[in-house]
């Protein structure tokens, strides 16, 4: 027996605030996350821009969550604030949680260099290395696990229904979201907590990436940097955040009287088996993966009514992924509006699925479609209906979110409207 | 209905060899690989042993020898034992299955920097006084690494490697970084199957826990304090592991070679509090198994002297036993995300020659603990 699936809870630590409501009004009003990194001197970087989530402070999360005490990576302390607040939104009882089951995306790995190069002067360093790091006093790793994220967050509320940590770079936050959607349909667990976390403003991931050169250099005006189908598109910005969302089944939320904000109506990924540099430039990945979703939602293209875009300001994804569209949803494509949200959030990575989830449930529940900002030069190649009058009433049923990783791995999603 | 799933197709790369059947027969014959590490001293560690594969070529697998060198080990290894999978169940993406028809879950361990990447960076990036200095690190630092490092520090990028050397479009999924999560894949590989989701399924993983950084984590947290206090303990090995898996009326139509059938799995979360003894009688309780004896265990004892103890106490007081007992990770090394898909590989080919039920522990770090039940088609 398949159930239906709906979204309960939706919580976010973001550039653009740290509720749903805060998130989203900003998100509607076209105000823009990105700034200058205030993390630490960028100076010397090409890329000093990003979207920081600013007067975040875990010691205010230090009563709640004393089992991450010597916590440093700081995407640990976003999940645990999201997290948080989405079970809090959901007002879930404590004994379903017991049940629950967790679905974590994240990517990269924190290396903490500063706590190892005082040690780069010692003579014979790379030999000596090791025991140096060993001996330290107080112990430190030089990296935390990935899954450290989701241990965390599992034991502090017992979430003992399986824990997933799903690694697939920037597509991993939908395909949390998918596959849990998958286990709450099929009847494994009643209700899941899924969502992501990533921060990448810190010298080496920031460094790292800035060499790839993906990134926008713009650094003299952040807010404009992210230019999602523009034509003097130049790069994405990165960006700190994360985002959760509860989910259960129908008849679980009906029974305890929930808000529902939005249905889960299908999940599909692929992969583009191309190049881990650039995405396939047919979009032939992208179409399978919308096409799978769509199918998946007992859907035809044509039923589909509003898209929340990768749309990254990448030269290169913003034209793939409207040639996929247009593949995908054939002559329909054209009659709805297309919307990107990293032109205001930046690109989180591993989070942005997660959070184009949230911002797709809040469509449906507000019937509004956010506005693409800094689409001032529409490119010739990037021809649908992109929302860049400022946000649109939405009367529509249906949003289709996409996320494409890096390395070629595709989810999209789709969510309904579910009249009370 | 759900679907019956089946084992068709099994590439392995291992410091006991590539070829799973003579990988199972060296462990049965009390074959070892454990050795002092070959790149590094393993002085610094608790642990001083290791199971390096010695002679791994990748240019063998993978012609192109610029992705060769955006590729880390571990990537590498996964490309190579994905290859040989395939060809062992005889599937070409392509031809028998749409590429899109074919699934691709897999596990990968913790991001492996080398070393000799590392210090360069660290060294330039700090000022007089030994602090970190980011302004030096932008100036200096990052000149010092290579422009590929991200290609080699992402854990998404093993597997997104197999996509692109193999022609594998259909849905995926990315697990890390131990074998529990190893063990997620391949779950989710067989839901997939059994919902339709996909035809055909490749799963497994990979990892390298041979190299220095790999001993410091592995030290750090705690996983050589058998070693430290019993002077034995875990091995830790090198390797990748893949499964080809179709559902069983598939691989019949096609005339498939049928390694064994998935007749049950169960996975558990340990939770806070919980001896890790009743996190595997949890587990065994989600198989319902028979009372008579299995025809063999492949056991996921890894040389710890405690985590053999708990296994051991879990499948006692469970009265699980088994013709045949084999120990693989004390053996070929314990190669962590890559482990479950070893494991249900060798129970496999155990279940082909044997007959008769075998079951594939999959216990280890972290917080899931998983098994698999497999038989004779």
């Amino acid at each position: 027996m398949k159930h239906r699936v709906v979204i309960t809870g939706l919580g976010l630590c973001t550039p653009l605030g740290r509720s749903a409501e805060e998130f989203w009004g900003n998100l509607l009003a076209g105000h823009s996350g990105i700034g200058r990194i205030s993390l630490f001197d960028t100076s010397s970087l090409p890329v000093r821009i990003g979207g920081e989530v600013k007067d975040f402070k875990s010691g205010e999360l230090l009563r709640t969550f004393t089992e991450a005490e010597n916590e440093k990576d700081r995407k640990i302390w976003l999940e645990l604030d999201a997290a948080a607040g989405a079970i809090a939104d959901s007002n879930l009882p404590h004994g379903a949680l017991q049940t629950a089951a967790l679905f974590v995306g994240v990517s990269l790995e924190t290396f903490f260099l500063e706590d190892v190069t005082h040690m780069a002067h010692a003579p014979k360093a790379s030999q000596n290395f090791m025991r140096q790091v060993l001996d330290q006093e107080p112990r430190r790793r030089l990296q935390t696990p990935l899954d450290r994220l989701t241990q965390i967050l599992g034991n502090h509320y017992s979430l003992n229904h399986g824990r997933y940590t799903n690694c697939s770079a920037c597509a991993a936050g939908a395909q949390v979201i998918g596959e849990a959607f998958r286990r709450v349909r099929d009847g494994t667990t009643a209700v899941a907590l899924a969502g992501a976390s990533d921060s990448t403003l810190n010298p080496l991931a920031l460094g790292g990436f800035s060499l790839l050169q993906i990134l926008s250099t713009e650094n003299d005006r952040p807010e404009k940097a992210c230019r999602p189908f523009d034509a003097t598109r130049q790069g994405t910005v990165l960006a700190e955040g994360a985002a959760f969302v509860v989910m259960e089944t129908l008849e679980h939320a009906h029974r305890r009287g929930a808000r529902i904000y939005a249905e889960v109506l299908g999940y599909g990924s692929s992969l583009d088996a191309y190049r881990v540099t650039d995405p396939e430039p047919n979009g032939r990945g992208a179409v399978l993966s919308m096409t799978k979703a769509i199918r998946d939602a007992g859907l035809q293209p044509e039923n589909i009514a509003c898209i929340n875009a990768h749309g990254t300001g990448t030269p290169k994804n913003d034209v793939a992924e409207t040639l996929a569209i247009k593949q995908a949803l054939g002559a329909h494509a054209r009659a709805i509006p297309v919307t990107a949200n990293k032109s205001m959030t930046g690109h989180m990575i591993a989070t942005c699925g997660a959070l184009e989830a949230i911002a797709s449930a809040m469509t449906l529940f507000t019937r509004k479609v956010p506005p693409t900002i800094n689409r001032a030069c529409p490119d010739s190649q990037c021809d649908l209906d992109y929302v860049v009058e400022g946000c649109r009433d939405f009367e529509g049923r249906t949003v289709l979110s996409n996320s494409f990783g890096f390395g070629g791995q595709n989810a999209s999603l789709v969510f309904g409207r579910l009249d009370p | 209905m759900r679907k019956s799933v089946v084992i068709t197709g099994i590439g392995m790369v291992t410091p006991l060899g590539k070829n799973p059947s003579e990988i199972l027969s060296g462990i049965e014959a009390g074959r070892s690989a454990a050795d002092r590490p070959t790149n590094f001293y393993a002085t610094p560690f608790a642990c001083p042993v290791c199971a390096e594969i010695k002679d791994f070529q990748p240019q063998r697998y993978l012609s192109e020898s610029k992705m060769i060198r955006l590729m880390n080990r571990d990537a590498q290894l996964a490309v190579a034992a994905a290859h040989l999978a395939l060809m062992d169940a005889g599937v070409k993406p392509g031809e028998i299955y749409l590429p899109e028809e074919i699934g691709l879950f897999g596990a990968t361990g913790l991001a492996g920097l080398p070393l000799a990447e590392v210090v360069p960076l660290i060294k330039a990036s700090a000022d007089d006084n030994g602090n970190f200095d980011p302004v030096r690190f932008g100036q200096m630092g990052l000149r010092a690494v290579s422009p590929i490092l991200s290609f080699k520090i992402l854990s998404n990028m093993p597997l997104c490697f197999v996509s692109i050397c193999e022609n594998i479009q259909g849905p995926n999924g990315i697990y890390t970084p131990w074998e529990g999560q190893g063990a997620q894949a391949i779950e989710t590989a067989i839901r997939a199957l059994e919902s339709g989701d996909v035809a055909c399924a490749l799963t497994g993983g990979c990892d390298v826990k041979t190299h220095e950084l790999a001993f410091l984590s592995l030290e750090q947290h705690g996983l050589f304090a058998s070693w430290q206090q019993n002077h034995s303990g875990i091995l830790p090995g090198e390797g990748a592991v893949f499964l080809v898996m179709e559902t069983a009326d598939r691989a019949i139509a096609r005339g498939a070679r049928m390694y064994a059938q998935v007749s049950g799995f169960s996975l558990r979360t340990h939770q806070l509090g919980e001896s890790r003894t009743d996190t595997f009688g949890e587990v065994f309780k989600g198989l319902s198994l028979p009372s008579e004896p299995l025809s063999a265990l492949v056991a996921a004892d890894n040389g710890d002297v405690s985590s053999g103890k708990d296994e051991h106490q879990a499948l006692s007081s469970r009265k699980i036993t088994a013709s045949t007992v084999i120990h693989p990770k004390k053996q070929a090394g314990d190669v962590f995300a890559a482990a479950a898909g070893l494991q249900v590989g060798l129970a496999a080919i155990l279940a082909s020659r044997c007959g008769g039920r075998v079951l594939a522990n999959c216990f280890g770090h972290g917080s899931e603990q998983a098994a698999f039940v497999l038989e004779k088609p």
